[in-house]
């Protein structure tokens, strides 16, 4: 039995040659469908190019010069689709759009796709888009941020520059899309069913049946199979057709007439009405889901062959002869004349360098800093205006979650582009009111109030940000991050990476989390476990203990996210929003003034906070663990041990030489982390602290951690079982420190606790 | 040399090629060819102009008769076109043709979207342009070092000499043609003359004039771009042959060629907007993929342009000047056919 490559490559010829060629169901002529016959044979030469990348990447792969062989056979109908948008419409593909991208570059001049693609198939260091790193579709040229393979988690991010086109020109921002833009998003009808696909249709729905902007054509090629499991008949129409505030439309994926015809209106439609449209494009799928795949094993060959029969090639080719636009022998001299260049440029491509050394891959990690170049503000700020409503308070030390509000306040006065997104932020400022009165001071624009689905928030805010807009998404509780993760692991944190940081996508994430909240809301109000974000290459995640360092923290995340356009988590302890007090009832110790932007004393991204200069021992801490630590620390003083207490604040990455210099000069180090102790950071600190042993003066055995215990958090009292608390640490740090046996320790009753956070 | 048929991708030359040692050119290369000229010198007949053929055996070069628009393009397409014909196409399969500047007229005649007396119509009337008077000037300025690598600071440098002379109400300077490791630059004869008091003086030559030029490739041609329009209709193209490159780097292929866009393509933007020759060799090289490149003469003075390209992406690994130069001494990719050595290669 001859390969599916073959196959498929001598049944083109012999078909076009003989005559043999499908049937094709629409009458429409290339001019009903508003193409000339040039254009006709231009798509045509689109999907040639594409089918023949397809085969030659299986040809290298053979040769070890290719790495993945997903590819467009069967999807080349996209070509047509392609060319209904402008270039500039931003496009977020699947991986089988490799006739789109080719498509679209000949609308910019001096584009070369093939050589490109050929270099991406090779990864080879010079593939202009990831420089090695993926084999991804995309061109900045062509507005077409790079896309790996993972499965419809790009739907959000497009509905969210859908929705910035709307926004972006409200605002004093720089937006990389036109007023007039519509946004193209593909994938296929197994990733139809993913919860992120859904999700993001539902959102821009949700959206578009309030009559926001949501200028978008998703596209779903229907190929009607996921790797081996066939998507039941009619299933995506049935799941698509009655979307309230989407519009259903259908083509014949197989017929670039039709296609090209539908695309036109469904673009149209699009961009005069700002609503989205939900396309349905019927395909094939050929030489099965992948070059690794074994169609024959969940396939007969009869099925097989009847596919193949359906060839796009052989359809457009049948409407080249049936027009008389072109011979048969035109048809093949064409068809073989890409197949020799495709060939000609692959054996060049196939030995282009690749990358060498770690060095090298890590490059892109971290895009280049930039000048965002903001347009001046509309109405210079007027800070007496910004803060009449606390004009008496403004003066006043205040706890957390108020600093947190009026730093926001500040930022957003003066960055033009920066947009918050989030749950319950207008109106009612947040379940915390942290967001308070952002709305009135800056309008509906600017703090969105979303629809409840954090992948949509996320995505919105990776979309808001593809459009030269600054983002910062809340997540209201850190629980509620992690069904919507892989919107910051695999999409936000990868895209400077597989872009060559051509691509970015700057944002600050806030996140109310962590544990201590008087025994309140449990499990998923209280989690403590961040683990998921460390180990994101490039993304920052920013831990503030109290209001004076949550000030400069944030401004700095935002100048990280604007000038140096990172990635940044600013993760908020939800049980300091509102503490005012640290050592007794009224102390009012901690609260502090609010410094306005003009005085800034900056923390900068790695500098460490210390209390305290003792050397007998020093607690290395963060967040609630600051501040319980430095209760224990007045009462360990009392005992005689000169402590200082460290606040790491910047949790990843973690400023390793920082904190062992802090220590070095102190006799025992104590370890206090409030999340659990399998996976929490005390890990990356210990092994930090084995690592530099050489520098410490604590004996190994002098280092200790005490951490949450590796469990959820239960309601009420229960939560202070499984947290360290105010005693623990100072049991534990007398124990280390004067040498007591203390194999337990003692914990004090629940009560007692949760009046001191 | 290897036996095996090889691919290659044309380039035409555009105007400053046919010089002194390019006197004869015809005669002495293609005395079996001069039948091309017999639409190129009817076309020059009706328009009352010096024949290619009386120009090409002139006993002396002179500056004024050689290299005046109105000769010279006719001259050098048809030289140009008679190398063409001389290529050993059972060595070469030609897979592409590009050209520079009015080099892109020699590439639509010999990849066959201009007949033989349309091509001569074409680029005898396209030449003879500025007849009445020359519109502007070019000037050439290097943004290479001397290596042929591209320097950032000279490219700052030029762009905010661009600048600078542009800031001044009565002067107006453009971007012509992006030539390898070259800028030219065209424009009015204060903003030239500008240019050469801010750029720095290289090479004893640099900035330098461009002898006859008028300042094509810029808005300063937005009525010359019109004037061709409505003598040159689209009815003198038809679809190439053979895939063409223009100066924006946009490919034409023969059965996908819309000849009313090649045609306002052609009398418009080519004419009136920058010419992108370096974009033009990069599609050439990466979307073809040729064996090797071929320079039509007269003369080869795009083989730096071309070679300082081919360095800008390290394709076939060249890395710089004196790598390019000594492997083209053993085995040349670049073929230039002006160049007696090297032409051998391509007969």
């Amino acid at each position: 039995m001859k390969d599916s490559n073959t196959r498929i490559d001598e049944q083109f010829v012999s078909s076009v040659l003989s005559g043999d060629l499908p049937a094709i169901d629409s009458l429409l002529t290339p001019r009903d469908a508003g193409l000339s016959p040039a254009e006709l044979v231009d798509l045509f030469e689109t999907q040639v190019m594409s089918r023949h990348l397809d085969l030659q990447s299986r040809l290298m792969q053979k040769k070890g010069q290719s790495f993945y062989t997903i590819g467009s056979a069967g999807h080349e109908g996209n070509a047509a689709y392609a060319k209904a948008f402008r270039y500039d419409d931003m496009a977020f593909l699947h991986y089988r759009s490799g006739a789109f991208v080719i498509q679209r570059s000949k609308q910019v001049p001096g584009q070369t796709p093939l050589y490109d693609m050929l270099l991406s198939f090779a990864a080879s260091s010079e593939d202009p888009v990831s420089g090695g790193r993926h084999k991804v579709l995309g061109s900045k040229d062509l507005f077409i941020p790079p896309q790996t393979s993972t499965i419809a988690s790009h739907l959000p991010k497009a509905m969210g520059a859908a929705y910035s086109v709307g926004l972006a020109n409200k605002l004093d921002a720089n937006p990389v899309l036109q007023d007039d833009a519509v946004i193209v998003c593909n994938f296929g009808d197994a990733s139809a069913n993913h919860s992120t696909a859904q999700g993001a249709i539902n959102a821009a729905a949700w959206a578009s049946y309030q009559s926001s902007p949501m200028p978008i054509v998703f596209i779903c090629e229907d190929n009607g199979i996921g790797i081996s499991t066939p998507t039941p008949s009619g299933w995506i129409k049935a799941n698509f057709e009655n979307k309230p505030g989407l519009k259903y439309m259908s083509c014949n994926g197989l017929d670039v007439l039709d296609t090209y015809k539908t695309a036109q209106e469904a673009v149209a439609y699009s961009r005069r009405t700002r609503k989205p449209v939900f396309l349905h494009f019927h395909t094939v799928r050929l030489l099965g889901h992948a070059g690794s795949d074994s169609e024959f094993v969940y396939r007969d060959m009869e099925t097989i062959s009847a596919i193949e029969k359906k060839d796009p090639l052989l359809h457009t080719a049948g409407i080249l002869l049936d027009n008389e636009i072109l011979t048969p022998q035109q048809v093949v001299d064409i068809y073989q004349g890409v197949k020799t260049k495709v060939a000609r440029i692959a054996d060049y491509a196939g030995q282009r360098p690749r990358l060498e050394h770690a060095d090298q891959v890590l490059e892109s990690l971290v895009p280049e800093k930039h000048d965002p170049n903001l347009p001046e503000p509309a109405q210079p700020i007027d800070r007496a205006e910004l803060f009449k409503h606390e004009k008496h308070n403004l003066a006043k030390p205040q706890h957390l979650a108020k600093l947190i509000n009026w730093t926001l306040m500040d930022v957003m006065a003066s960055n033009g582009n920066v947009v918050m997104c989030g749950e319950d932020i207008g109106r009612k400022g947040g379940v915390y009111n942290v967001t308070s009165r952002l709305i009135e001071k800056f309008g509906s624009p600017r703090v969105i109030n979303t629809l409840l689905d954090e992948q949509s928030i996320l995505g919105l805010a990776i979309g808001l940000a593809h459009n030269g807009l600054l983002p910062i998404p809340e997540i209201q509780f850190l629980a509620y991050v992690h069904n919507a993760e892989d919107q910051i692991r695999g999409e936000a944190a990868t895209l400077s990476f597989f872009s060559r940081g051509q691509y970015t996508n700057p944002m600050v994430i806030r996140i109310a989390g962590l544990a201590y909240q008087k025994g309140f809301g449990g499990h998923f109000h209280n989690d403590n476990s961040f683990a998921v974000f460390r180990d994101i290459p490039g993304v920052i995640v920013a831990n503030p203990s109290n209001g004076a360092d949550a000030v400069e923290m944030l401004r700095e995340c935002v100048r990280l996210a604007q000038e140096e356009q990172r990635v940044v988590v600013f993760l908020e302890p939800i049980a300091l929003y509102m503490t005012k007090d640290l050592h007794e009832a009224g102390d009012g110790l901690w609260t502090f003034p609010y410094v306005e932007p003009e005085k800034a004393e900056p923390i900068k991204l790695g500098d460490i906070g210390q209390y305290g200069e003792g050397q007998d021992l020093a607690i290395v801490t963060y967040g609630n663990g600051y501040y319980l630590s430095r209760q224990a620390e007045k009462r360990l003083s009392e005992q005689g041990i000169n402590t200082r207490v460290i606040d790491l604040r910047w949790l990843a990455p973690l400023n390793e030489s920082a904190i062992v210099d802090a220590v070095k000069d102190c006799d025992h180090i104590l370890v206090v982390d409030e999340c659990r102790k399998t996976g929490s950071i005390s890990e990356a600190i210990l092994a930090a602290f084995v690592e530099n042993a050489a520098q410490l003066n604590a004996q190994p055995s002098m280092i200790k951690r005490i951490c949450a215990e590796d469990s959820f958090i239960p309601l009420g009292s229960a939560s202070y079982t499984v947290l360290p608390s105010q005693d623990s640490i100072y049991e534990f740090a007398l124990d280390l420190v004067k040498g007591k046996t203390a194999t337990h320790v003692e914990r004090v009753e629940p009560s007692q606790e949760a009046e001191n956070v | 040399m290897s036996n095996q048929k090889q691919t290659a991708l044309v380039i035409c030359p555009g105007r400053g090629t046919y010089n002194k040692d390019e006197l004869g050119y015809l005669h002495r290369y293609h005395a079996d060819k001069l039948h091309i000229l017999d639409a190129i010198d009817t076309e020059r007949a009706v328009n009352g102009q010096k024949s290619v053929r009386e120009l090409d055996s002139m006993a002396s070069y002179s500056m004024k008769q050689h290299t005046v628009g109105e000769n010279a393009a006719s001259l050098i397409y048809a030289c140009s076109k008679a190398d063409f014909m001389a290529i050993n196409r059972d060595k070469y399969d030609i897979v592409g043709v590009t050209g520079n500047s009015m080099g892109w007229y020699i590439a639509l005649a010999v990849a066959g979207a201009l007949n033989e007396a349309n091509a001569a119509k074409l680029i005898n009337t396209m030449g003879s342009m500025m007849a009445g008077g020359t519109i502007g000037g070019q000037s050439i300025y290097p943004i290479v070092d001397e290596n042929w690598k591209v320097s950032p600071s000279m490219v700052e440098q030029v762009n905010s000499a661009m600048a600078e002379v542009n800031a001044h109400p009565d002067a107006e300077l453009h971007e012509s043609i992006r030539l390898g490791g070259y800028m030219v630059f065209g424009g009015n004869d204060k903003a030239l003359k500008m240019l050469e008091s801010i750029l720095p003086k290289l090479e004893e030559r640099y900035p330098m004039r461009l002898f006859n030029h008028a300042a094509f490739h810029t808005p300063m041609l937005d009525d010359i771009a019109k004037k061709a329009q409505t003598l040159l209709p689209a009815s003198l193209f038809q679809a190439p042959e053979v895939p063409l490159v223009d100066g924006k780097g946009q490919i034409w292929q023969p059965y996908s060629t819309d000849v009313e866009k090649l045609h306002h393509y052609t009398l418009d933007a080519q004419v009136n907007r920058t010419y992108d020759f370096t974009k033009a060799i990069e599609v050439s090289i990466k979307e073809f993929a040729p064996d090797k490149l071929i320079v039509l003469g007269p003369g080869a003075t795009l083989g730096g342009a071309i070679a300082q390209t081919l360095i800008m992406h390290k394709w076939q690994d060249f890395q710089d000047k004196a790598d390019f130069i000594s492997r083209q001494k053993v085995e040349p990719y670049l073929l230039a056919m002006g160049m007696e050595k090297q032409r051998e290669w391509v007969l």
